[in-house]
């Protein structure tokens, strides 16, 4: 902030380096455009390659105690983006806290994350935490900004959203926005996924096994049709892969732009 | 004035017409009530007295930094190398006593080259300080009497005497309290704030009272701080505005910073978010007379050249960033992880304030576990702070939970792997390891119910240790 040169400054004449320049504009609107696949193949051709990473995304809970589902999967999504960069922000409110507990870091650390890079930002009420994540995504301190909500807020609605998205759009910066025990509204949202907890393949003496979800796309703006589809998290490679289903299917393909009809087929 | 002293009431404070009357600070209440029947009389409140004096030094501290309470009634100011703002020190003097009259107090100011002098001529409403009493020593009242009878009264018949039979006769305190008043040695005083590292200030000759105004004159400020801060080599920790008002108020904002910083503008951004976050508005009344701005803490900060990497910028920012979300929301609201020596899961993982005044490289490293490939994770992402009681149905004594009601939701469990068992910390109990309350093993259970939630239970208690364990969900796996 207050690393100044003070004294030689390299004097750049304007058109000095035209090409390094150039070089740079290009790869900044490149990271602009940039997608964060998921790592299941079967979501990431739907997809067309993955969510774009500058961009804002809504999570919404399948039901009222999948909104810890919700705030998991936007978690692990923040992982996948690269290591060495900057921090991942969690803002939430003391509402959100006191229903959902905290973020443990022992948990993060074993599902592959590092929670040295997580900061945690706790606020008195919503209007603050939408106005924390604005600032943290504007700045270019954070990789990935999670801001999570609780129950049907009017807050957060079109203009408040478009705020976030326009700042995620100009920054590079992944927004990701946890909705439990919310209904959809309008918003400017690239994405909204559903998120489920599912099912996971037990392991040896039917210990429960690895994260899985059944994660459904409700809208995409970029135009990808609704899909649904079951995946797990695997913390080795930190990315996600097409969970089969106990019966050795592959994913599975339903239109549920409706219900979890994959929850009941589980 | 009165207040109950040695098992009577007595006056402890008179105003000026009483003392008229003859009335003294010290004389019984009843002896007054004989001499004035119609005495109006009000309980001494010695605490309001000490805050009103302390309302006073904040105001005072537009003239000098360094000022002291004298309780009950002094204030001490050094005014060494501040008076030129005014011309000399008596008009200072006098703008003080003009600001005091104006409040309705009575005040007596006194100059002296050293604290002990100019509080002696205060008190004593001496011109020069060979005319103070000798009870000025504070040797107490054997000394004072024998001073007395020796024919010394006042400071300037002792001032003549040699030094040497006095010590020998009166102690070594009351000498070195006579050079003292004397203006021969002078003891520094002890301010009641510390003294800033860097202050600069603005005098007004007439108040000022918009925002835009008060925020172009701080950003001024903040400019000048910033060259000292460069000439020095050093980055400011804490700012400290203070905003005096025309009739006497200070209001104090302060600002900290996570790591030390020259730069005006993110200072200014900072202040900016201060006044913002202020839950009563600033109010400027009749205007403020005068602006400064303090730099208590502040330590070593190279000049760095920028280079082309972008990390530097990243940083930069996130450290500008946890300035300013914990200006606007405080500091205890962002937060990092830290981890702690404990085998009970929540007390081995703090927050801790992101902007610590700790440097970070400080900081224990802490070793988060690596994960298992193939494992899933044994730990939950998310904890609650109280684990949340449930009812369990479980098997007997001993056996895995079968199903369990949590928010008024029955969960079926479909798969389970425990118990792990974790044990007390026994060694901080002070009864050590004893079956009861306060010391009992938990044994912990993963747990998937039928809709595929994983969740963290565990049984509080052995059945050895108590007759009903209670079950409770402690936190929930992705």
């Amino acid at each position: 902030m207050n690393k100044k040169p003070n004294h030689i400054q390299p004097t750049l004449s304007a058109g000095a380096f035209p090409s390094v320049q150039g070089m740079w504009k290009q790869y900044q609107s490149d990271a602009a455009q940039s997608l964060l696949p998921t790592g299941a193949p079967y979501v990431d051709e739907r997809l067309r390659g993955g969510i774009t990473q500058a961009g804002l995304h809504e999570f919404f809970g399948g039901a009222k105690a999948d909104s810890h589902a919700a705030a998991a999967f936007a978690l692990l999504l923040a992982w996948r983006l690269p290591e060495s960069d900057a921090g991942i922000f969690w803002i939430s409110g003391d509402k959100e806290r006191q229903t959902s507990g905290r973020l443990y870091p022992y948990g993060l650390s074993a599902m592959g994350g590092d929670p040295a890079r997580m900061l945690l930002v706790q606020t008195a009420d919503l209007r603050d935490a939408l106005r924390a994540a604005a600032d943290a995504i504007r700045s270019k301190a954070a990789s990935a900004v999670i801001l999570e909500t609780h129950g049907n807020a009017r807050l957060v609605d079109l203009t408040s959203t478009r705020r976030l998205a326009l700042a995620a759009a100009e920054t590079g910066v992944l927004a990701l926005l946890v909705r439990g025990d919310a209904v959809p509204m309008p918003s400017a949202a690239r994405t909204r996924w559903r998120i489920c907890s599912a099912p996971s393949a037990p392991l040896p003496g039917n210990a429960p096994g690895l994260p899985t979800f059944d994660i459904s796309l409700l809208r995409h703006r970029g135009g990808a049709a609704p899909f649904a589809a079951r995946v797990t998290w695997d913390h080795a490679t930190r990315s996600f892969f097409d969970a089969p289903l106990s019966g050795g299917l592959s994913a599975i393909v339903t239109d549920t732009e409706t219900g979890p009809a994959s929850r009941q087929r589980a | 004035m009165v207040e109950k002293q040695r098992g009577a009431m007595r006056l402890a404070a008179c105003d000026p017409a009483a003392h008229a009357l003859g009335l003294t600070a010290g004389m019984a209440l009843a002896d007054a009530r004989a001499r004035v029947p119609d005495l109006a009389v009000f309980d001494h409140d010695p605490v309001a007295d000490l805050n009103l004096l302390g309302w006073l030094a904040d105001g005072c501290e537009r003239y000098t930094p360094a000022c002291m309470l004298v309780p009950p009634q002094g204030l001490l100011l050094d005014i060494t190398g501040c008076e030129h703002v005014f011309g000399d020190a008596a008009r200072l003097a006098k703008d003080l006593h003009a600001r005091f009259s104006r409040h309705g107090l009575s005040c007596r100011i006194a100059l002296g080259r050293t604290p002990d002098s100019a509080q002696a001529k205060a008190k004593y409403a001496a011109r020069a300080i060979s005319d103070v009493p000798v009870e000025a020593l504070d040797g107490g009242d054997k000394v004072h009497k024998a001073l007395r009878r020796a024919g010394l009264r006042s400071i300037g018949d002792l001032a003549v005497r040699p030094r040497k039979p006095l010590a020998a006769r009166f102690g070594k305190a009351v000498v070195v309290r006579l050079a003292r008043l004397l203006e021969e040695e002078d003891p520094r005083i002890t301010p009641r704030r510390s003294l800033p590292i860097i202050h600069v200030a603005q005098n007004f000759a007439e108040p000022i009272s918009r925002t835009n105004d008060v925020l172009a004159t701080i950003e001024m400020l903040a400019g000048n701080a910033a060259l000292q801060l460069q000439e020095r080599g050093q980055g400011g920790r804490r700012f400290e505005i203070c905003l005096f008002r025309s009739d006497g108020h200070v209001a104090r904002l302060a600002v900290d910073t996570g790591t030390p910083t020259r730069d005006a503008a993110l200072l200014m951004r900072l202040i900016r978010e201060r006044i913002d976050a202020l839950s009563d508005p600033l109010d400027p009344g009749f205007g403020y007379d005068l602006i400064r701005l303090e730099v208590p803490i502040a330590e070593v900060l190279a000049n760095v050249q920028v280079g082309l990497e972008t990390k530097i910028d990243t940083d930069a920012a996130a450290a500008a960033l946890i300035d300013r979300l914990s200006v606007r929301l405080g500091a205890e609201r962002v937060r990092q992880f830290h981890a702690r020596q404990s085998h009970i899961p929540e007390r081995a993982a703090l927050e801790r304030v992101a902007q610590s005044d700790v440097a970070k490289a400080d900081w224990p490293k802490a070793d988060w576990p690596k994960p298992v490939p193939g494992e899933p994770a044994m730990r939950p992402f998310r904890l609650f702070e109280t684990p949340q009681p449930i009812e369990v149905t479980a098997g007997f004594p001993e056996g895995e939970p079968r199903s369990f009601r949590w928010r008024r939701h029955v969960h079926r469990v479909t798969r389970v792997e425990g118990p792990e068992r974790i044990s007390p910390e026994w060694w901080r109990h002070p009864r050590g390891y004893a079956p009861g309350n306060g010391s009992l093993t938990r044994d912990y259970y993963r747990v998937e119910d039928n809709e595929g939630r994983r969740f963290w239970l565990f049984r509080r208690g052995l059945y050895d240790e108590i007759e009903r364990p209670l079950w409770y969900l402690h936190g929930i796996f992705a």
